[in-house]
């Protein structure tokens, strides 16, 4: 029955088995044969296949497309319900096979795993970050920091790897909630606004403020150039965006639309009137020479802001208020959040760094439909998501780290809704769902698939994905089995082989040249420039004063005391490097949610732990290897003597 | 093999023409007792060694001479390991702590505790932000340097843990056992990613990633040392020759002058190989007991060795120039 599908399609064999099974309800009759030519016969069976055996067909693949593949695929088929007659097989059969070939990709042919970075969208709280009240995110481009502001204006690094605080910032004249933070590209800055109306640049490594400047307007969000240190990007409270040097100080507004009168708005207006903008998004594309900016009329105004001119306008359809706009890390694709619920994904047809294509004679400039043309030829419409069902308001939409994967919580208070959309694809994949806290902020990591999101008691919530234990990890021969199968064994399984053939057998490569030392490139960052990863982690001394007793120096034994010079340098730099943490374990912010497997670890640690004392012995005998026997007699004596000291 | 081959034999003592062979500078004492481990820092200023007379020594490479000791474990020191800025060094004694020693004021700063039996491997992650240690309590745990916290706890193998090595970015880890096997783990999980080897005999008495992460040198306690490609699972590469069969010897790869493996041996001797061709390209004689250690200089042509209970020296070979 299938031997013609395993000519065409042998990947697919195990999947239409499974899809038979699953429809095979007593009067379902699944076209089977239908699949040996499979467009040949489809003008042919749309004639002669009677329409209740069509409709039983159908809601048979809407079950097993709603159950078991994908409910987005099945809403799809509810939606053209209405449909049913004038659908094509073909169509069905078509969305049936992306179905088939998307389930397979992800349960079936889904090898086990040596490269933990491969693929997929987070599941799961995997942890909770906690300290102060968190507002706003951001990770460095590699994803091993996460800078985060605080509602009490300090501003917190987190090791992303221990997931343990690496620095803080503090300015002793800022104590007004952090709006938003941006790390430079090089990691060694980190651009902080305020809604004192500061800006403060810090320096990374040493903890020093580089500049603060006070601006006119609360600053709601402030991004760096990607190439210039000094420049910024600041989308303030109630004005149009304006780009700051940080060293000179000198300011440009950008334009917000056309002409020169301020947008029509109608949505926000101020209540002293002076204010005719709304909050206006804006970003840098990725080499920093053009600012996109999303203002209140819905349009993606292109601006060479050097110049300070609109090279191109792309009218969003809906002309609601842009909300977000933001670049794909690769800058190949642009994504607008509007008021009418909806997220829209652009792509970037200037691929190269080709913004002077965009200069405009002095007549064209104030063309609205020439600088319409000019939008037509950046900017095309991709996808668009929305959630038909709940319109919910999105907040903080981004992409992940390859641009794959589009992810938007929802803005609706009580609820701590992530949802994931698949870029390419342009459908829902996923929706995280937290505790009943709204979200506040969202990051996707540049390289993982981890989703971070901010909720608004100020807790940072780590989503990754749900690791379930690979037992074919734990041995090399060891296959997982969907169900059961009849083993049938090969002629010669059991025959006795002479040992040398088998050792050939994985000699064979082994005069080859191995390459120990070179190290491919991440192709994915350009770039070479000396990028600052990692903070030093330096060890918090031990505050129990046992410890100083055994070294070197007995009467020495404070940490602290200034006699040696090297070493209360070394404190200084603890100092530095700790902020207000130094003081060790009481201010460990990580937790992790105690799932069952760690409550079981603990279980068995226990377990092991109380039958140490009486296993102690007999494990001491065993052959430890590294040490010659004659030692071993001391070890054990001195293995006792400890035993209480060390174990508490 | 190749016919083109012949020459290559894994026993033959003959070096090639460019090899140019190490000869013994220095002969290093202050031990009390077997030396378990040697290690250059990573700025190549200071070589560490640790000792069953549990203290550590640190000595200046230039000078090789004595520069300060480490005391504190209340029992025989198994391994040691360097921070990647060469400030810190966290050592693995059979008291059963983990401790962190600031090698420049060469005081503990810190003392991890948890396991629950001997610590017998350790070993920084790149970005020296984690440890991690492997002990007879058979469980691997990752430490978060600064706190001083586990923050994994894996209950990996079913006989002590023999060593274990974060790989070049710190995503992955290794680990072999007396139990025969060596597996890798995702070091931000601590889940298990594959079972490289799983042989009840003989023990993995080593494992380390190349320098850039893509192999892993294993040591078994049958006299042989594998090079292995573990993403396909295949050994690539084998070493004959030395005698391994009750120790946890460490070789390394030497990558300053040419490719080699060093190993140490049970019949007293220092094994040179060829990376590419396996021959045994040097043996270096002058210990006097099992040669448990081997390091290699991070930027010089310089290898230090260290023996056993009746040699108890450290000897620092080098490649005339």
């Amino acid at each position: 029955m299938y031997k013609y599908w395993y000519v065409g399609f042998p990947e697919l064999t195990p999947t239409l088995f499974l899809l038979n099974h699953l429809l095979l309800h007593p009067n379902v009759y699944f076209p089977s044969e239908l699949f040996t030519h499979r467009h040949s016969r489809f003008s042919h069976l749309h004639l002669t296949t009677p329409p209740l055996l069509l409709r039983r067909f159908y809601s048979g693949a809407i079950f097993f497309l709603s159950a078991v593949i994908r409910p987005d695929i099945a809403s799809r088929f509810y939606e053209s319900k209405a449909e049913i007659v004038s659908l094509g097989l073909k169509e069905i059969f078509t969305t049936l096979f992306t179905g088939c070939i998307w389930f397979l990709k992800r349960h079936i042919m889904n090898a086990p795993i040596i490269d933990p970075l491969q693929g997929d969208f987070p599941e799961v709280i995997e942890e909770y970050l906690e300290h102060g009240i968190m507002k706003c995110i951001s990770f460095n481009r590699r994803g091993t920091l996460l800078a985060a502001g605080c509602s009490d204006g300090s501003c917190i690094v987190w090791d992303f790897e221990t997931r343990g605080i690496a620095k803080e910032f503090r300015d002793k004249d800022c104590a007004a909630a952090i709006t938003s933070v941006c790390w430079s590209r090089n990691g060694h800055n980190i651009l902080v606004s305020a809604a004192d109306k500061s800006l403060t640049l810090w320096d990374v490594v040493k903890g020093d403020k580089i500049y603060r400047i006070i601006l006119q307007q609360t600053p709601l969000q402030a991004r760096l150039h990607p190439l210039e240190s000094t420049l910024c990007l600041i989308c303030p409270f109630s004005s149009a965006p304006v780009i700051v040097d940080l060293c000179t100080e000198t300011t440009i507004t950008l334009p917000i639309s056309l002409s020169e009168k301020p947008a029509p708005t109608s949505k926000n207006k101020f209540s002293d009137g002076s204010a005719h903008y709304t909050p206006t998004a804006a970003c840098f594309n990725k080499y920093g020479d053009l600012v996109y900016v999303g203002n209140s009329v819905g349009e993606i105004l292109i601006i060479d802001y050097k110049n300070n001119q609109i090279c191109g306008i792309v009218p969003v359809s809906g002309s609601s208020v842009i909300k977000n706009i933001v670049f794909s890390r690769d800058g190949q694709f642009l994504l607008t959040n509007s008021s009418d619920r909806t997220i829209r994904i652009y792509e970037n047809l200037l691929k190269t760094q080709d913004s002077c294509k965009l200069v405009l004679d002095e007549d064209s400039r104030k063309d609205v439909e020439k600088l319409k043309a000019v939008g037509m030829n950046c900017l095309s419409l991709f996808r668009e998501f929305q959630d038909a069902i709940t319109k919910v308001h999105w907040k903080a939409p981004c992409f992940s780290g390859d641009g794959e994967w589009v992810v938007g919580g929802s803005a609706s208070k009580g609820e701590h809704k992530i949802y994931i959309w698949d870029r390419r694809a342009g459908h829902l994949v996923k929706i995280l769902e937290g505790p009943k806290e709204a979200l506040m902020d969202l990051v996707w990591h540049p390289v993982h698939p981890i989703v971070v999101s901010v909720s608004l008691t100020g807790l940072v919530y780590i989503w990754a994905k749900d690791y379930t234990e690979n037992w074919s990890a734990f041995a090399p021969d060891f296959k997982e089995l969907e169900e059961n199968e009849e083993y049938v064994e090969r002629e010669d399984e059991f025959d006795l082989m002479p040992e040398t053939e088998k050792v050939k057998e994985s000699e064979t490569n082994e005069e080859d040249e191995v390459d120990i030392i070179t190290v491919e490139k991440d192709s994915s960052y350009s770039d070479s420039e000396e990028e600052l990863c990692f903070l030093p982690a330096d060890p918090c001394p031990d505050v129990d004063a046992s410890v100083g007793k055994h070294t070197t120096r007995p009467d020495n034994s404070s940490p602290l005391s200034d006699d040696n010079p090297d070493y209360s340098n070394q404190i200084e730099g603890l100092e530095n490097s700790g902020g207000e943490d130094t003081g060790g374990a009481a201010h460990l912010k990580r937790r992790r949610k105690p799932s069952e497997k760690v409550l079981e670890q603990q279980q068995a640690q226990k377990v092991i732990k109380t039958s140490q004392k009486s296993k102690a012995s007999g494990k001491s005998l065993k052959t430890r290897s590294r040490i010659g026997s004659e030692q071993e007699e001391e070890n054990d004596m001195n293995h006792f003597g400890d035993e209480n000291g060390i174990d508490d | 093999m190749g016919s083109n081959n012949n020459n290559h034999h894994p026993n033959s003592v003959q070096p090639p023409p460019q090899y140019t062979p190490y000869r013994l500078i220095k002969t290093l004492t202050g031990h009390q007792s077997a030396i378990s481990v040697v290690k250059f820092s990573n700025n190549g200023k200071l070589l560490a060694s640790g000792s069953l007379d549990k203290t550590l020594i640190l000595w200046n490479t230039e000078t090789l001479t004595l520069t300060s000791r480490l005391t504190g474990h209340t029992d025989g020191v198994s391994d040691l390991a360097w921070s990647s800025d060469s400030h810190y060094i966290c050592s693995a004694s059979d008291d059963k702590t983990l401790r962190i020693w600031d090698a420049r004021a060469a005081e503990c700063i810190k003392t991890l505790r948890g396991h629950t039996d001997f610590v017998f491997c350790v070993n920084f992650s790149v970005h020296s932000n984690l440890i991690v240690s492997g002990s007879f309590d058979e469980t691997i745990r990752v430490w978060d340097v600064k706190t001083g916290k586990a923050n994994h706890v894996i209950r990996a193998h079913s006989l002590p843990v023999t060593s274990v090595h974060f790989n070049r970015d710190g995503s992955l880890i290794v680990s072999g056992s007396h139990d025969g096997s060596c597996k890798i783990w995702d070091a931000a999980n601590g889940t298990c990613l594959k079972t490289l080897i799983d042989d009840k005999v003989p023990a993995v008495s080593f494992t380390k990633f190349s320098p850039n992460g893509k192999f892993i040198l294993v040591a078994t306690l049958d006299d042989n040392l594998k090079l292995w490609n573990y993403s396909s699972g295949k050994f690539l590469k084998m070493y004959t020759g030395h005698v391994n069969r009750a120790y946890c010897i460490t070789p390394t790869f030497s990558v300053t002058n040419g490719k080699y493996i060093v190993s140490g041996s049970e019949d007293h001797c220092v094994y040179i190989w060829d990376l590419q061709g396996k021959n045994l390209l040097q043996k270096l004689e002058g210990h006097t007991d099992t040669v448990i250690s081997v390091n290699c200089h991070p930027t010089e042509n310089m290898i230090a060795s260290a023996g056993l209970m009746n040699d108890r020296t450290i000897r620092i070979w080098v490649q005339p120039s």
